[in-house]
């Protein structure tokens, strides 16, 4: 059994060995490489829907011995299984899509992923938005992920219930309304006092575009907390808000969030390219009635994901072949199209496709146009290891502000302390 | 007489001289072995899935294991401990833990007491009360908790809605995850709501066994309802009390799902704005995913696992007390 077992493996790596030759040579005749009928499977880890139905289809078709399977699963659920996974060493999926919030805890881990300089990435670097490269880059200087979206930061709106509220509704005339954040409380407050309904979805979500357009996040690039910078500028402006009044204060992502769509709980939604999927899929029937504008302080980035490949799946080369396959410049533009995730590479923003694309179920906003904008103004932010924590311990103050369990103006001090403990959980 | 007729002599004369060995042998280990074999299961599966974690767990518990910090990894001693000690958060882990955990373990053994002993009448449509008790216990915890999330949801809840029907909360709706009462409460009430019946049932069990001539001669006596419930019933089915009273205990000081999906934000897994409903289960599970912290989490497992060590055996001597020494 042993013996079949060391056959068949040494089989296949001759195999892939051949077909990772001929590749070059002969792309899309892979298939006569097939005749010992070593059939690979690829597992693929995302969540929500990232585009690959069709991809996988394509990509299958011009290599009959690749099999893809596609699991797609709940955000954090997914980073975590990859975690576990690559804790007890076994049972990760061949392709993994990571997040910027989880990029940093991964590529601290980079020995467990393959170094995909090893595997002639290096090319790639040119191609990608400088950060971008960085972000998924270790200390020691492995590349353990592909990028393969950005999140730059754009502002969507319920045009329908801006015309009830007496406010513009042409995309251009609501940008022009908040150039910066107070002037987007002002028609906030204008807005909740017409109608009587709020304004935005949470208090959280003024801080965190707000914190993602500020030059320092949380920590600096020594790894030091730095509250006083960009977080108290992004935590002042939410408050504001919530004490004027127009937060539905409601959790992003959650059931209630989602019902606050459909009940009409809030007009604008800070929304990054792949928050139009989101939106789509949660109000389907609200198509035509939402439309983008620009985002007051301009620029700013909200998430946005690597391919990476965990480096204990048996058929890393053709999980390698593969992830540069979708990084490609076609398959990216598929991708933009179909689901709005917005390409990272910067050469893509000129692309007379994506120029020229118009969202149907946002009146026809041209995101293409107006993403490629945001992208390219964007300014990169360094994330701490613990970033992840500090965020979630910062919007817990501002949701007991909410609730009212707490002071606004004592919440200021909650926040430090709070962050100030996780960072010193770090050792 | 069969036996004997089974067993002739003649065979008995001939034994062959070599077999005699093997087969008492054979003899012995199908009397003194076999049956371990036949029990081994049980054990090799407890410890691979009980013994080895549990010692496993042990061994992390004494060492430092960042996961996003591979470079910080050693032994640490009794370090971990220590920190727990001084971390306010464990300690009002250990707090909600304790406050969901009365508030759903005493109204729940008590209200399915009370019922078993209704059921235990002759009632119309016996088995569909019966069975319909268990229902909740039927349903998966994660529907049922998920369904209990939007009854307590703050806008558009039932619980606010039948709340405003008193007139109670027509400005400001009641938060139930904002203070620590309501969202103790709520939770209690999914456990009590899922259990209730679970309990009751057994309990029901246990008291069909009691012989009828023992109600009647109490009744005889001159005692009511209410005397024979807390005289009779409970002392003669105490063991089935203690058994309930141990296993409510382990779940409750457990208790996980419904607080993690009570939450507004499940992932955070920080029970709460401010951790007001925070339990223990729910702190080690996110200091070892969200804080990677593995050391420190192993460490609040061990810890937990000697509460409810403890925990346990006071109530099984408090429930003890109940029959045997009135």
């Amino acid at each position: 059994m042993r013996r079949t077992l060391g056959v068949v493996a040494a089989g296949l790596a001759a195999t892939l060995v051949i077909a990772g030759c001929s590749g070059r040579d002969l792309e899309g005749d892979s298939s006569s490489n097939t005749a010992g009928g070593e059939q690979i499977t690829l597992k693929v880890a995302f969540w929500g829907d990232m585009g690959l139905d069709n991809l996988k289809a394509e990509y299958e078709k011009a290599h009959p011995n690749v099999k893809i399977v596609l699991n797609s699963g709940e955000f954090n659920a997914q980073h975590e299984d990859l975690q576990k996974k690559l804790v007890t060493g076994s049972g990760a999926p061949d392709i993994s899509a990571v997040d910027e919030g989880f990029i940093v805890q991964f590529r601290n881990q980079a020995d467990k992923f393959v170094n995909l300089l090893d595997k002639g990435a290096g090319e790639y670097e040119s191609k990608y938005l400088d950060w971008k490269w960085k972000a998924s880059m270790s200390a020691d200087g492995k590349q353990i992920g592909l990028g393969t979206d950005v999140g730059g930061l754009a502002m969507c709106y319920r045009s329908d219930l801006f015309k009830a509220a007496g406010l513009p509704t042409d995309r251009d005339q609501v940008s022009k309304l908040w150039s910066n954040w107070d002037q987007f409380i002002e028609v906030g407050k204008q807005y909740t006092a017409k109608t009587g309904k709020k304004f935005v979805d949470s208090g959280t979500n003024m801080f965190n575009p707000v914190l993602a357009q500020q030059p320092v996040g949380f920590y600096d690039e020594q790894e030091q907390l730095q509250m006083n910078g960009g977080p108290k500028v992004a935590f002042d402006v939410s408050m504001k808000a919530i004490d004027a009044g127009i937060s539905a204060n409601l959790a992003s992502f959650q059931p209630n969030w989602d019902q606050g769509f459909k009940k009409d709980q809030f007009a604008v939604l800070a929304c990054p390219a792949w928050m139009l999927g989101h939106i789509q899929e949660t109000a389907p029937d609200q198509k035509g009635k939402w439309d983008i504008a620009a985002i007051p302080g301009g620029g700013g980035n909200w998430g946005g994901s690597w391919w990476t490949v965990p480096s204990q799946g048996k058929n890393i080369d053709a999980a390698v072949d593969f992830v540069k396959w979708m990084v490609a410049p076609e398959q990216q533009i598929e991708v933009f199209e179909t689901v709005g995730n917005l390409p990272s590479q910067p050469e893509l923003y000129k692309d007379p496709k994506v120029l020229a694309f118009k969202k149907e179920f946002m009146s026809n906003a041209p995101t293409g146009q107006i993403f490629a904008a945001t992208a390219a103004n964007l300014k990169p932010q360094y994330l701490g290891k613990k970033n992840g924590p500090t965020r979630v311990a910062v919007e817990n103050v501002i949701t007991r502000v909410q609730q009212g369990g707490l002071k606004s103006d004592a919440a200021w001090a909650e926040a430090v302390k709070q962050a100030d403990k996780v960072a010193k959980t770090a050792k | 007489m069969s036996l004997t007729e089974l067993r002739p002599a003649s065979h008995r004369q001939v034994p062959p001289p070599k077999n005699v060995k093997t087969r008492s042998w054979l003899y012995r280990f199908d009397n003194k072995t076999v049956p371990y074999v036949f029990i081994s299961p049980f054990f090799i599966l407890f410890g691979i899935f009980g013994v080895f974690p549990l010692i496993f767990n042990g061994i992390v518990a004494v060492r430092n294991w960042q996961l996003d910090d591979p470079a910080a990894n050693g032994w640490v001693g009794l370090d971990n401990f220590q920190r727990l000690l001084t971390d306010e958060d464990f300690w009002n882990a250990l707090g909600n833990t304790f406050g969901i955990f009365i508030l759903s373990t005493v109204p729940q053994l008590l209200i399915a007491l009370i019922i078993a002993n209704l059921l235990n009448r002759r009632l119309r449509g016996n088995t569909f009360w019966r069975i319909g008790i268990l229902l909740p216990y039927l349903t998966p915890v994660v529907a049922s908790t998920l369904v209990f999330a939007i009854f307590f949801a703050r806008d558009n809840g039932m619980a606010n809605w039948f709340l405003s029907l008193v007139g109670f909360g027509h400005e400001t709706p009641l938060d139930w995850r904002a203070q620590k009462w309501s969202a103790w409460l709520a939770i209690a009430t999914m456990v009590n709501w899922k259990w209730i019946g679970y309990n009751a049932l057994l309990y029901l069990s246990a008291m069909q066994a009691i012989p009828k001539d023992v109600y009647e001669a109490a009744a005889v006596d001159g005692a009511g309802p209410w005397r024979q419930l807390w005289r009779i019933t409970v002392p003669m089915i105490q063991p089935v009390v203690v058994f309930t009273v141990i296993l409510s205990t382990i779940g409750g000081l457990q208790l996980f799902n419904e607080p993690m999906m009570f939450d507004e934000n499940p992932q955070s897994a920080s029970g709460g704005s401010d951790h007001q409903f925070q339990t223990i289960a729910q702190l080690i599970y996110k200091v070892g995913w969200k804080d990677l912290d593995l050391g420190y989490a192993a460490s609040m497992s061990w810890a937990l696992f000697l509460i409810i060590l403890i925990v346990a055996g006071i109530n099984t001597l408090l429930t003890r007390r109940i029959g045997g020494e009135r």
